[in-house]
Order: C-alpha cells, then sequence, then structure tokens
C-alpha cells in the first residue's frame, strides 16, 4: 500500500503556484495541450496555460475535447465560444468513447456519438465536429485514445487536466502518493507525456474567484445548476450517469428539461434512476440497511466484496484501501477504524466504507468532505443527518 | 356541448358534496411536505376549487379518493378553507377495479412537466419588477427566502462566489 502524505500549506496562493507548475511544465515539454471538458476546473487550466503560452510565444494554444452528447446547451455554445478564438486550436471529437452508465444494471456502459445510435442522438453534431482519429479505439475510455490524440512524433507531452483533489479520496490519493513541488506531474497513458494538474490544490471557490478577477468567460451551465440549489461542490458539467453523479440526475429535469427528454430515450434506465437514484434501489440506503445480526460493518463489507464480480471488486477494494491508507496518515497505526461511528478525527467507519462495497464502484465522493474534522462537528452541531434520504 | 360524447367525460358530472363521505385510498404513494401543503391550502383560498376531487364509488360504501386525497386534507383540517365551501368538496366518481384505481391514482400524479429553473427565475423576477416584495412571493409560493433569492440574482457565479471568497486560499505540497 502506498503511504499518503499529508497536505503542507506554503505562504504562497494557489494561483501563483499553479502559474508556477505550469511555467515548469512549458519549460520541459515539447507540447503543451489542454483536455478541456468545458468545466470550471478544465476553465481555469484553459486560462492559465494561455496567459504562459501567450508569455512564451507558443500560441495557438492546442485544446482538445471529448463531446459527452448529453450536455447542456450552454456547455456547447462556451465550446463554440472557444473554439472560435484566434489564440486557441481547438480539437472537439464527437467520437463513441466508453463511459459508466449506472442507471441500468443491463447496460453498464453507454457511447455518445455511437454512429448506429444516429437517431437517438440528443443534439445534432456540431460544426466543429471531429469524427475522425487516426488511431482512435471505438468503445474504449479516453485513457486508450490518448496515443491517438498526443502522437509521439509531437516530442514529449504535457497533458494538462483540471483534476483537483477537493473533488475525490483518489484524485487526492493520486498527488499525496508523491512528494513535493512536482506531485502535479502524474503518469499518462503513453510514455512519452505526462498528466499535469496544475490546480490540484484549488478549492472550488478559487476557481470561481479566477474567472471573476481576471473576467474570463465561463460556462453559463453553472448559473443554471446554481439557480437550481444544486450546491456548488455538486455542481459538474459531465453527463450524470456515474454511481456518484447520478443522485443529481434529477436536477438536468429541472434545469434542462428538453435535454432531459431526449436523455431518457438515450441512456438505458436514465428515468428510473432520476426517480429513485437517491433511494435504496441503487444502493443508496445503507444508512437505514440492517446489518445482519452477529456481524460488524467491517465483516459486511468484506462479505459484500466478495460477492462482487472482479473488476468491480478490484476497484472497490481499490478504493476502501485509499480511504484506510487516508485514516492511517491522519490518525496513525494505532487506532483502527471504527465500526459505525466516524472517527472523532479521520471520520471514517466501516459503515461508509461499505457503501463502494455494495455498489461495486470506486466512488466515495462525499467520504473527502468527512475526512476533515471540522465538518464532522459542523453536522454533529447542527444535528444534521448524515445523508439525506428521500422516499418519493 | 358540442360534442356528442361530453356526457360520458366525468368532468361534466361534478357534484358538491360533504367532505366528510370521503375516505382516503389505503396504497396512495404520495407524501406531501408541509411546505406544499401549506401552498395547496393558500391556492384553495386564492383560487379557489379549480379542479374536482376523484372518488371510486362502486355505490355500495364510502367514496374512495384516488386523486385529491391532499386537497381533501386541507378541508378536513383548515377551518377556513372548509368554511368557503360550508364543508363540501367537488367531486367526480370514476368505477375501475382496484389495480386499474391505483393506476389511475399515479397516472394524476405523474403525468406533469417539471418548472424550468430559467423559467421560474423569468417569472419570480417578473414578480418582484411588478412590485410583489421578496417576503410575499416567498409566502404566496411557499418559498424559502434562498429559493426567492437564487432564482432572483442575475449575478453569475463567479460575482457571487467573490462576494465572500475575495483571495485565493494557499496552496499546499504533499509532504
Amino acid at each position: 500500500m502506498t503511504r499518503l502524505r499529508k497536505k503542507s500549506h506554503v505562504d504562497r496562493d494557489c494561483y501563483s503556484l499553479a502559474l508556477e507548475r505550469l511555467a515548469y511544465v512549458f519549460d520541459r515539454y515539447d507540447y503543451v495541450t489542454v483536455a478541456f471538458s468545458g468545466g470550471k476546473d478544465s476553465t481555469v487550466c484553459l486560462n492559465l496555460c494561455l496567459q504562459m503560452a501567450t508569455e512564451r510565444g507558443r500560441l495557438p494554444l492546442d485544446v482538445y475535447t471529448f463531446d459527452e452528447e448529453a450536455i447542456p446547451p450552454e456547455t456547447v455554445e462556451y465550446m463554440a465560444r472557444v473554439g472560435a478564438r484566434p489564440d486557441i486550436n481547438l480539437r472537439w471529437f464527437c467520437l463513441p468513447i466508453q463511459h459508466r452508465n449506472a442507471c441500468s444494471s443491463a447496460s453498464p456502459y453507454w457511447y455518445p456519438w455511437e454512429p448506429e445510435d444516429r437517431a437517438k442522438w440528443v443534439r445534432e453534431l456540431p460544426a466543429e465536429a471531429i469524427t475522425e482519429l487516426a488511431g482512435f479505439v471505438p468503445h474504449q475510455s479516453i485513457a486508450a485514445q490518448m496515443a491517438a490524440v498526443c502522437p509521439a512524433s509531437r516530442g514529449t507531452v504535457a497533458n494538462v487536466m483540471g483534476i483537483r483533489t477537493q473533488e475525490s479520496l483518489s484524485r487526492f490519493g493520486a498527488i499525496a502518493s508523491k512528494e513535493g513541488f512536482t506531485a502535479f506531474i502524474n503518469p499518462a497513458a503513453v510514455k512519452h507525456g505526462k498528466n499535469i494538474y496544475p490546480i490540484y490544490d484549488w478549492n472550488t471557490e478559487d476557481v470561481w474567484l479566477a474567472p471573476f478577477k481576471f473576467g474570463w468567460d465561463y460556462n453559463e451551465a453553472y448559473d443554471v445548476m446554481e439557480a437550481a440549489g444544486v450546491t456548488r461542490h455538486e455542481q459538474r458539467c459531465a453527463p450524470p450517469f456515474g454511481e456518484q453523479p447520478i443522485r443529481r440526475l434529477y436536477t438536468y429535469k429541472t434545469c434542462w428539461p428538453e435535454l432531459w427528454a431526449k436523455m431518457t430515450d438515450r441512456v438505458p434506465g436514465a428515468a428510473t434512476a432520476a426517480r429513485y437514484a437517491n433511494t435504496e434501489l441503487y444502493g443508496f440506503g445503507v444508512e437505514t440497511e440492517d446489518l445482519p445480526a452477529g456481524m460488524t460493518w467491517r465483516d459486511w463489507t468484506l462479505a459484500a466484496l466478495h460477492e462482487l464480480q472482479p473488476a468491480n471488486r478490484k476497484e472497490a477494494a481499490g478504493a476502501i484501501r485509499v480511504a484506510i491508507s487516508i485514516h492511517r496518515s491522519i490518525v496513525g497505526r494505532a487506532e483502527p477504524i471504527p465500526d459505525a461511528e466516524p472517527h472523532p478525527v479521520s471520520g471514517f467507519c466501516w459503515k461508509q466504507l461499505y457503501l463502494p462495497a455494495k455498489i461495486g464502484g470506486n466512488k466515495f465522493g462525499r467520504i473527502q468532505q468527512k475526512i476533515t474534522n471540522k465538518a464532522i462537528q459542523e453536522r454533529k452541531r447542527r444535528g444534521l443527518p448524515r445523508r439525506r434520504i428521500t422516499t418519493d | 356541448m358540442d360534442f356528442p360524447d361530453a356526457a360520458s367525460q366525468p368532468i361534466s358530472r361534478v357534484e358538491w358534496i360533504d367532505a366528510a363521505r370521503l375516505t382516503a385510498n389505503d396504497y396512495n404513494p404520495n407524501r406531501q411536505p408541509p411546505p406544499e401543503h401549506r401552498l395547496l391550502k393558500i391556492s384553495l383560498l386564492e383560487d379557489g376549487w379549480t379542479q374536482p376531487i376523484v372518488v371510486f364509488d362502486d355505490g355500495t360504501g364510502a367514496l374512495v379518493i384516488v386523486d385529491g386525497e391532499h386537497r381533501w386534507r386541507v378541508v378536513r383540517t383548515e377551518p377556513d378553507v372548509a368554511k368557503r365551501t360550508g364543508g363540501c368538496v367537488p367531486i367526480v366518481r370514476i368505477v375501475k377495479d382496484r389495480a386499474h384505481l391505483m393506476m389511475a391514482t399515479i397516472r394524476h400524479n405523474r403525468a406533469r412537466g417539471e418548472h424550468t429553473v430559467r423559467h421560474m427565475a423569468a417569472i419570480v423576477r417578473e414578480l418582484l419588477v411588478s412590485g410583489q416584495s421578496p417576503e410575499d412571493v416567498g409566502f404566496l409560493l411557499q418559498m424559502e427566502r434562498e429559493e426567492v433569492d437564487r432564482l432572483a440574482d442575475r449575478a453569475g457565479l463567479p460575482t457571487r462566489v467573490s462576494r465572500v471568497h475575495d483571495d485565493f486560499a494557499k496552496g499546499w505540497v504533499p509532504k
């Protein structure tokens, strides 16, 4: 098990640190490209890279996006504005990438822009769409496409991504398993390249402060989510069909009803998940689930892991291992993870770790919030239930 | 009526009857939270009765509610609403077997659209511009102040966030 290191705050703001990381990257890599989703985090990466590329006379900046088809109209409009900029060379891929579909047990994956599904596509192909890519591997993940997106002929590649550790445990683990300044440089799917996380230590508020301070353009889909009352931490642009995001699938109904109507025909199980994703039908009712007599949550978690298919078991067990490492990095090995009540300092208990074992995924999402003592105390102080269970 | 089957439509036979003669069904999956209950009361007082309660009546016993249980409960629990109609409610009768009654209930509840955020925001802004106070909008639509404010605020997210967070946080490295 990799040892996870602790956050060591430095006396520099995250903005200037991000620029320093990018300066390091621009100095050392032949080719810098931005993985751009149209979301808030990649918006920051895009603009910081633009600033760096302008200073160094390396315009136009190379940017690519894998369009996920079921995306809000504001994202499409923003993408088009970005693509129209003379200082940006945007490659707008509309290709059948494999995406997880947690809505349906019968169809565990879905493929945007799948040519066979053309009649069901939720929108028209954008005018800028690239639908052919030499070396594209259909129905595989984005990682599998990196050799095609960043060919070795261009030299060493820096693939800049808006990954932030605040977002999930596994993302924290990716950074905290390394040490020091260069922790933002991560292995990539191609040997001649690295994945660069220049804003790994930014908080959501920093991500929004940047466009305010510098007057950057941004994706107005977030304003719609904000008006709908979606919490800042949960405002995401990608189609919400994975394990964690389906809990906010219902927000698509109010934010983008026309898009939503098409999504229910496009992705099997979407309508059912929107209605029931926050209930036990989709593994959300752990809080109310009865523990079999004579078992601990730890026993029950290990038993659930055992029941999973090998691939899912590997994912879930990996996630649980990361949680254990984090617990140990906070409180040491002497204190084991408590069974049902969150540890007062680390915030972990086996009852929480049971969820990934039950659904066979690697998503902890909200538990990341729980690793801070403050959040736990705040919740206790307010007497809030840990998770809201809705009954429709 | 200028179409031949008007008489066969339940709505053509609305009657006012004593709410005490109705009874809830035993399967209704719909639970109404307090804010929506209050909104329903306000609706009945402000707009009056605009739709009948749908009841099952096979002529042998109580009138069992298929749709409209919550409006009926408002009449039974809120004297100022009951007073308006002398304790009566408008009903239409339908006759089906239990399976089809349950399905009729679900259809009455679920066959409806969603209010889009953008259009709701436009309405709330128009209400405020027309002179309604945020307090009145909040009361008459039973919205929390948070909801009224979010819908009314035209500022984009960067501006909203900058009101409470005006400097970048310190960065960190793993050690």
